[in-house]
């Protein structure tokens, strides 16, 4: 492959979103070396696509951003004016029960997020594991804490899916994970729960074609511990 | 370091075990070799094995007084010693054998961040973001699936009305805004002999 069939068939595109036959990418790789030009390209593609991921991650929904593409519509121009009055009655009512009762629990909520703080965490042991006991985890309820996972990845699935299944048996969240994220240990930060006894966090993986399989299950037991007393 | 030209003053620098001339080469291969790595092995600690093979090798080429004939094919030379590690670790891999003892010896410059590759990866965090923020969210939720969440991309494709083409048409433009950056930001590291 030489640089400009490399460029007309966007191989630096391809090769990223793994578009390319097995012949094709051992082509372009060849050429990838060997091309400063490709080989600038495709190494920006992967930085951005590497950070890219951290970021979107990371972000969460900016409320903002979709409040400005909601656009109202014409057909609703009367209610404005007939419940203008006492919508806005009711919203000063509720402006003044956020900053007098809602803003200052949120701040406090918020001071204590930002403050540094050690959590439990729940060694997990596959419930494979021949003799292996489910470790127990003490926290106060309601008290976050971490789940630290070593999954490993296996071929026939494109992601996974990690569930916290509560001792009914009910599943309390469900986060997707993706492949990537599992080349090294994945630590969950789970919100607190409201009962004690046995937890299983159920690992499922997921194929190319959106099936579920469960590819194992770690289970472990909370048991609460008093909340300390505040401080004077 | 982007424009040093791969010549025999080069291969003698890397030869030599000039730290500088070192850490532009891995720095330069690292992430293609990675990549290629990434594409054929299942787990990050193969892949690092493999890239740490790789180096290995050729530094090891690069000592012999006849290693490397044709300086100016570096990048197709080191693909090829790529190649064979992958030959051979397949080969290995049903055999399950380990080679703990036959550790790379070559000094290859560590990998791990100094605080300034942090400050830096910072910055191109931040040119990632401001690139992914101008993009319609559409544009955002359609990377995000593909490349975060790793979905079925024709399903993807399907889910949103577009096709294959058009994702491939938004990633080359949201790389295109970002080699800019991208590139002064690797202007800006060591260049051999300055």
């Amino acid at each position: 492959m030489d640089h400009s069939e490399a460029n007309r068939l966007m191989a630096s595109e391809k090769y990223l979103l793994d578009e390319l036959s097995p012949t094709e990418m051992e082509a372009f790789e060849e050429h990838l070396f060997d091309c400063r030009d490709c080989a600038l390209d495709v190494r920006a593609g992967a930085v951005f696509l590497e950070q890219g991921k951290v970021e979107l991650a990371s972000s969460t929904v900016d409320a903002g951003r979709i409040a400005a593409e909601v656009r109202s519509s014409p057909g609703f121009q009367w209610w404005r004016t007939a419940f203008a009055i006492p919508a806005m009655a009711i919203l000063l009512i509720v402006v003044g029960y956020q900053n007098l009762v809602t803003y200052p629990a949120l701040k406090g909520a918020l001071a204590e997020n930002r403050a540094p703080r050690i959590l439990p965490a729940a060694a997990l042991v596959s419930s494979a594991t021949r003799g292996a006991e489910p470790t127990t985890i003490e926290v106060r309820a309601g008290e976050p804490f971490l789940l630290p996972l070593d999954i490993p990845v296996q071929k026939a699935y494109q992601s996974y899916v990690v569930e916290l299944q509560n001792p009914a048996g009910v599943v309390q969240w469900s986060l997707p994970v993706s492949s990537e994220l599992l080349k090294n240990t994945l630590t969950i930060g789970a919100p607190g729960v409201d009962k004690d006894g046995r937890y299983e966090v159920i690992v499922l993986g997921r194929n190319g074609r959106g099936e579920n399989s469960e590819v194992g299950r770690y289970p472990f037991d909370v048991r609460f511990v008093p909340a300390a007393n505040p401080e004077p | 370091m982007q424009f040093h030209a791969f010549d025999r003053h080069y291969l003698e620098q890397l030869a030599s075990g000039d730290f500088r001339t070192q850490e532009h080469f891995v720095s330069y291969f690292s992430e293609l070799i990675r990549l290629k790595l990434s594409k054929r092995l299942h787990s990050h600690s193969e892949v690092e094995d493999a890239r740490q093979e790789t180096f290995a090798r050729v530094f090891a080429a690069l000592r012999k007084p006849d290693g490397i004939r044709e300086p100016e094919r570096l990048g197709a030379y080191v693909n090829s010693v790529c190649n064979n590690v992958l030959l051979e670790y397949y080969r290995s891999a049903s055999q399950e054998t380990t080679s703990d003892d036959e550790e790379a010896e070559a000094n290859i410059p560590d990998p791990a961040l100094s605080v300034v590759d942090v400050i830096a990866n910072r910055q191109v965090q931040r040119n990632v973001r401001e690139i992914l923020d101008q993009l319609p969210e559409k544009d955002r939720r359609l990377i995000k699936e593909v490349f975060l969440e790793e979905r079925d991309k024709d399903e993807i494709c399907r889910d949103m009305g577009v096709d294959r083409e058009y994702l491939r048409v938004l990633l080359h433009r949201a790389k295109k805004s970002f080699k800019s950056i991208y590139l002064k930001r690797i202007a800006k590291e060591a260049m051999p002999g300055c």
